[in-house]
């Protein structure tokens, strides 16, 4: 008795520092994340191999239908872009000869030949059959942003007719390589030799 | 002494900040994820796509065609077209029409991504197009190093079937201004 007795007035006091011992530590209770954190890692590393960031983006091309009737134009508002088998750019206009144009002169001399022949410039595009297809991407892309300067010009004057701000209409087609633009680069002085000039 | 050696409490990382961080670009990475589609996984060969930087516009998502050019090996001189649509039940639709007007496609019948041994195929393959769906919308993808004759057989193709719009898959260029 005495000695439960002994016991039990043992254990109170025990429980009490316990009990005050407890508050005073107060273990905070500890997750075990790592597994989390695997799975979740493995999760990341695999969306992140799948993904594919960079889509591409497009460039949109509007040919003019094939007509059967020969459409009548002025040589003076014709502007002739040729695309060298070296990749090579040569223009010109109407008849004349062709000259060598480099890519980075290509965007201010198509701004300012629309500007000087208001809406009327047809630009035609020839690329040599053996010339790289990204060269002629490369002209387009300068040819298109030639464009957003040449509308920024054009809304500035106002349209004869209308009195409204001069709407861009712009006249652009691609024609198959002939015989004679061969021709016209030979004469042009042969810039096969130059054809490491070429930027990309 | 001795209890200073029992208690040797092993010591803990906090793992939440890294967590949050995990879990952060986890969420980020599911979704933006795009799949490869499974013309794209069987895919033999690289686009090397010329760069433009005018145009943002993305590929459209529905009734698309694409036309690939490519180098079917590495050493840049086999040049071939590739055919692949977009909606699966067309596709399906193209390639029994072209069976039954050419046995020489049956070998290819499984694949999402058809390759053209000429530019006749790809005339029938685009006619057969034409008469699926008339809206169907092309894009030609062809490497920026293919000789330009391809790219115009397949647009002067297009040309002839009333596909007159139609645009070129580039990529992005980077590092100018405007």
């Amino acid at each position: 008795m005495a000695g439960g007795g002994s016991l039990g007035g043992g254990s109170r006091p025990k429980r009490g520092k316990n009990k005050k011992r407890k508050q005073a530590k107060r273990v905070g209770f500890h997750l075990d994340m790592t597994p989390l954190v695997d799975i979740t890692f493995l999760l990341l590393t695999f969306f992140m191999f799948t993904t594919t960031l960079t889509q591409p983006s497009i460039m949109d091309m509007r040919l003019p239908p094939e007509l059967d009737t020969p459409v009548d134009v002025k040589e003076s508002e014709l502007f002739s872009l040729l695309i060298a088998e070296d990749g090579q750019i040569y223009f010109y206009q109407a008849q004349e000869d062709a000259a060598v144009v480099p890519m980075s002169d290509l965007k201010a001399m198509a701004v300012n030949l629309n500007l000087e022949v208001k809406n009327r410039l047809i630009t035609v595009l020839k690329s040599h059959p053996k010339a790289p297809y990204g060269t002629l991407v490369n002209v387009l892309d300068e040819l298109n942003l030639a464009e957003q300067r040449i509308v920024k010009e054009l809304v500035k004057e106002n349209d004869p007719e209308t009195g409204l701000p001069m709407q861009r209409s712009r006249k652009f087609t691609m024609a198959k390589w002939t015989e004679d633009d061969q021709k016209k680069i030979d004469e042009a002085g042969g810039g096969s030799t130059a054809g490491e000039g070429e930027e990309s | 002494m001795a209890k200073v050696k029992v208690k040797r409490a092993g010591f803990v990382i906090d793992m939440t900040p890294l967590v949050d961080i995990t879990f952060l670009l986890l969420t980020f990475f599911m979704f933006t994820a795009k799949f490869k589609s499974e013309a794209e996984s069987e895919q033999t060969f690289i686009i090397e796509r010329p760069t433009a930087s005018a145009d943002t516009a993305k590929l459209p998502e529905a009734q698309l065609a694409v036309i690939k050019v490519a180098f079917a090996d590495t050493t840049q001189r086999d040049t071939s077209y590739y055919l692949e649509m977009l909606n699966a039940n067309e596709w399906a639709e193209v390639k029994n029409n072209m069976l039954s007007k050419d046995q020489a496609f049956a070998d290819r019948m499984d694949k999402a991504q058809m390759p053209l041994n000429s530019s006749e195929e790809l005339a029938t393959a685009i006619g057969e197009i034409r008469r699926v769906n008339p809206d169907t919308e092309f894009a030609i993808d062809a490497d920026q190093d293919v000789d330009f004759a391809w790219v115009f057989e397949a647009m002067d193709l297009l040309r002839r079937n009333l596909f007159t719009e139609f645009s070129f898959v580039t990529d992005k260029r980077t590092g100018q201004s405007e």
